[in-house]
C-alpha cells in the first residue's frame, strides 16, 4: 500500500512538473502509425464494397464465422488454463530456489521469448510431427503403439502456444509469489492448516492478482495470434488473425478483412478494460 | 520429580558447518512466562522454530505433557505463535483472520463468531473485526496476531521478537497487556527477544541464550544478584569488569589483588574454562560507593567525568592501569559535593556482592 501510494505521488509531480511538450512527439508517433491504420480500416470495413454495415452482419451472422469466433475463444482458453497450470508450479519453484539457480532458469526463459517465433514454431512442429521425437520416445517407452496426431489439429495449436505464452504467466507470478512472506504461510501452518490448505487459503488468494493479470494477458494475446494456429493448428480449428489474413491475402476483401479485426479490437479493449477495472494492483485491497 | 509440563531435551541443529543451536535444556512449568534472552544470532529463534515444527533439530527431543512433539508436524502442534514480521493474513479481515485457526478446525459458525469476538476483546480490540490488516498499525497488527494465535487455547504461546519493529513507548504499552494477557489466560509463554529491560519486565524466569547454548536459567534477580559468566554478568544489568589477580581460591570463594595493589577476600569465584590466574571481577555501577578520602581497601580512581540522569548521578573514572569504572550514585550523594573533574578520589565495595570470572 505504503509502495504504491508513494508512486501515485511520484506521478502527480512528474505530471506537475514535466512540461506536457515532451510527449507530443511520442502521441505523433502513436497517432501516425497506430490510431490511424486503424481508423482507415474501420472505414474500409464500413464502405467496402458498398458504404454500410453488411461486412459486420455476415461475419456476425454466418456460422462459418461464427465457428471462428468460438475456434478462437476455445484456443485462447485452453492455452490460457493450460499455462496458468503449468506456470503457477513453475513461478513457485522459481520464487523459493535460490537466487543463483532462479536466475539462470530465469535468464533461459527470457532468451527463448528473443529468439525468433518463427523458428520456435517450427522446431515444434518438428517435435511434434508423426516421426518427431515426441512419437518415437513415447512408443519407444511402449506408452502409445500407433503415432498421435499431434500437429494440424487443436493439440498442436495448444502446445505450441502455450510454450509461447508460459513466460508471460511465469514471469510477473515470480514476483508476486516472491513478495509473500515465507513466514505467513508458517502462521498458517500453525493456525492448524495442512498444507492443501495453506495453498488453497492462503497462497492462492494472494496470488490471485497475479495469476489474474497473466491470464488475462495470455488470453488476450491468444486472441490475436497468427503465426503458431497457422503452422500448427489444422483448417478446422482456423483461428480469428488467420481469417483476417484469408480475407486480405487471398481474398482481397478489405471490408471483411477489417471487419473481423475490429471485431477482434474491440474485444480486446473490452478484456483490457476489464482488467483495469478489477486487477488494478493499486487499488487498495 | 514430577514430569515436567515441557521439556527440551539435548537440542542442537546445525546448517552445514554452522551450529545454530549447539545445546538447550530447558524445563518450563505449566503457565509460566518464559524468555529466552540474547544476542544475535545465539539460537534464540532457531529452537523455537524447532519447538513450532517449522526445522527438525539435528539431535535431542521435546517433550509436551512427557510426549514427545517431533514427530508431529506443525499444523497438529496446536502451538501459538506470534511472529517477529507482521502475518497477519492480508486477503482477510481482522475477524477472519481471528476465525482462520476454527475454520480449519471446523468449529460452528456461531460458536465461531463468540470465540472471536472474546479474543478481540482480549487484546482490546473490539469492533475492529471488519478492517482489513494493512488498515491497522503494526501495534494493533500484532494484537490481532495475538489474538489469532489465543483463539484455539494452545498449551503453549511462542513469540519471537514480536515487539520489535514498534517504537520504544508502543512497546512499553504492549508488554503491559502481554503481561495482563498471560495473567489472565494463564498460558505458558516462550517469549524471545534480545532487550534485557523487556525481559525483566515481562518474565518469570529468563534464559540467557550466548552462542547457542544457555549460559544461566533464573528469575532476573537472581541473574542479577548470581551471574553464573561473565557473559550474563555483562547482559543483564549495568556492569563494570575490572582485571584481578587471583591470590588464592577455595569453596568457590577468592583471594584478589586489585590493580594498585589492594587485597581483597571472600569474593564469589565462577571458574571458567581457563581457571588461569587471571580474573575478571565484576562492579555493578549501583553498588560502588565513592568517597574523596583515602578508605581501607579503597581502589584509587581519578573522576573523569560526573553526569546528572536525574534520580541518580553517573560518575566515570578511571584506574591507575587505565581502566574506566562508571559509579552510580543517588542524588544528593554527600561525596558529589566534595569531587570534581580531574580529581583523585576512591571507591570501595563489599567483596561478597561482587563475582569473579576465570
Ligand atoms: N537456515 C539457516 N541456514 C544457515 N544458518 C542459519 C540458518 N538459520 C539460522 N542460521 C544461523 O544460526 C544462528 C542462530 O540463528 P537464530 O536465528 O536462531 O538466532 P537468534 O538468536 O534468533 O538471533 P536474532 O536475535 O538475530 O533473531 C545464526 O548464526 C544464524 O546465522
Ligand atoms: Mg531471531
Amino acid at each position: 500500500m505504503v509502495v504504491s501510494a508513494t508512486t501515485d505521488g511520484g506521478q502527480r509531480k512528474i505530471r506537475r512538473n514535466g512540461s506536457f511538450g515532451y510527449v507530443v512527439p511520442a502521441l505523433l508517433l502513436i497517432a501516425f502509425f497506430f490510431i490511424i491504420p486503424v481508423l482507415m480500416l474501420l472505414m474500409r470495413s464500413v464502405l467496402e464494397p458498398t458504404p454500410g454495415l453488411q461486412n459486420y452482419r455476415e461475419l456476425l451472422g454466418s456460422t462459418t464465422y461464427l465457428r471462428v469466433f468460438m475456434n478462437t475463444f476455445t484456443v485462447a482458453g485452453l492455452v490460457t488454463v493450460v499455462a496458468v497450470v503449468i506456470g503457477f508450479p513453475v513461478a513457485w519453484l522459481l520464487a523459493i530456489m535460490p537466487d543463483k539457480w532462479s536466475r539462470l532458469v530465469m535468464a533461459i526463459i527470457i532468451l527463448s521469448m528473443w529468439t525468433n517465433l518463427l523458428a520456435r514454431t517450427y522446431a515444434w512442429m518438428v517435435l511434434l510431427q508423426r516421426t518427431g521425437v515426441v512419437n518415437k520416445m513415447l512408443i519407444n517407452l511402449g506408452i502409445i503403439d500407433k503415432p498421435l496426431a499431434l500437429v494440424n489439429n487443436l493439440v498442436g495449436v495448444t502446445i505450441g502456444m502455450t510454450y509461447i505464452m508460459l513466460p508471460f504467466v511465469i514471469l510477473p507470478l515470480i514476483g508476486i509469489l516472491k513478495s509473500i512472506d515465507p513466514a505467513v504461510l508458517r502462521a498458517a501452518a500453525l493456525c492448524g492448516a495442512n498444507k492443501r490448505q495453506c495453498f488453497t487459503r492462503v497462497l492462492l488468494p494472494l496470488s490471485l492478482p497475479g495469476i489474474a493479470s497473466g491470464a488475462l494477458m495470455v488470453f488476450v494475446m491468444s486472441l490475436g495470434y497468427y503465426v503458431t494456429p497457422a503452422l500448427l493448428g489444422g483448417t478446422s480449428n482456423m483461428m480469428l488473425a488467420e481469417l483476417v489474413a484469408q480475407f486480405v491475402q487471398s481474398l482481397v476483401n478489405w471490408g471483411m478483412g477489417g471487419a473481423a479485426a475490429l471485431v477482434l479490437l474491440v474485444v480486446t479493449l473490452v478484456l483490457y478494460a476489464v482488467q483495469l477495472k478489477f486487477l488494478n494492483p493499486n487499488r487498495a485491497r | 520429580m514430577t514430569q515436567p509440563f515441557l521439556s527440551i531435551k539435548g537440542i542442537r541443529k546445525t546448517y552445514g558447518q554452522v551450529i545454530a543451536v549447539k545445546n538447550v535444556t530447558l524445563d518450563v512449568a505449566q503457565g509460566e512466562f518464559m524468555t529466552f534472552l540474547g544476542p544475535s544470532g545465539s539460537g534464540k529463534s532457531t529452537t523455537l522454530y524447532i519447538l513450532a515444527g517449522f526445522q527438525d533439530p539435528t539431535d535431542g527431543d521435546i517433550l509436551l505433557n512427557g510426549q514427545s512433539l517431533l514427530s508431529t508436524p506443525s499444523h497438529k502442534r496446536n502451538i501459538g505463535m506470534v511472529f517477529q514480521r507482521y502475518t497477519l493474513f492480508p486477503h482477510l479481515t481482522v475477524g477472519e483472520n481471528v476465525a482462520f485457526p476454527l475454520r480449519i478446525r471446523r468449529v460452528g459458525q456461531a460458536e465461531i463468531a463468540e470465540r472471536v469476538s472474546k479474543a478481540l476483546k482480549l487484546v482490546r480490540l473490539e469492533g475492529f473485526e471488519d478492517r482489513k490488516p494493512a488498515l491497522m498499525s503494526g501495534g494493533q497488527q500484532q494484537r490481532v496476531a495475538l489474538a489469532r494465535a489465543l483463539v484455539y487455547n494452545p498449551p503453549v504461546l511462542l513469540m519471537d521478537e514480536p515487539l520489535s519493529a514498534l517504537d520504544k513507548k508502543l512497546r512499553e504499552e504492549i508488554q503491559f497487556e502481554i503481561r495482563r494477557i498471560h495473567q489472565e489466560t494463564g498460558v505458558t509463554i516462550l517469549y524471545v527477544t534480545h532487550d534485557q529491560e523487556e525481559a525483566l519486565r515481562l518474565s518469570d524466569r529468563i534464559a540467557v541464550f550466548s552462542q547457542g547454548e544457555i549460559d544461566q536459567i533464573g528469575t532476573g534477580q537472581e541473574l542479577y544478584a548470581n551471574p553464573a559468566t561473565h557473559f550474563v554478568a555483562g547482559f543483564i544489568g549495568d556492569s563494570n569488569f575490572i582485571n584481578a589477580e587471583v591470590l588464592s581460591s577455595a569453596d568457590g570463594k577468592a583471594k584478589l589483588a586489585l590493580p594498585g595493589g589492594t587485597v581483597i577476600d571472600g569474593v564469589p569465584m565462577h571458574a571458567g574454562k581457563t581457571g588461569g590466574k587471571s580474573a575478571s571481577l565484576l562492579l555493578r555501577p549501583e553498588r560502588l560507593s565513592l568517597s574523596s578520602h583515602q578508605v581501607a581497601n579503597g581502589l584509587a580512581v581519578t573522576i573523569n567525568d560526573i553526569t546528572f540522569l536525574g534520580n541518580n548521578i553517573e560518575v566515570s573514572t578511571r584506574t591507575g592501569n587505565g581502566e574506566s569504572l562508571s559509579v552510580r550514585l543517588p542524588f544528593g550523594h554527600e561525596a558529589i559535593a566534595s569531587i570534581s573533574r580531574g580529581d583523585q578520589a576512591w571507591l570501595s565495595f563489599e567483596p561478597k556482592s561482587t563475582h569473579a570470572f576465570a
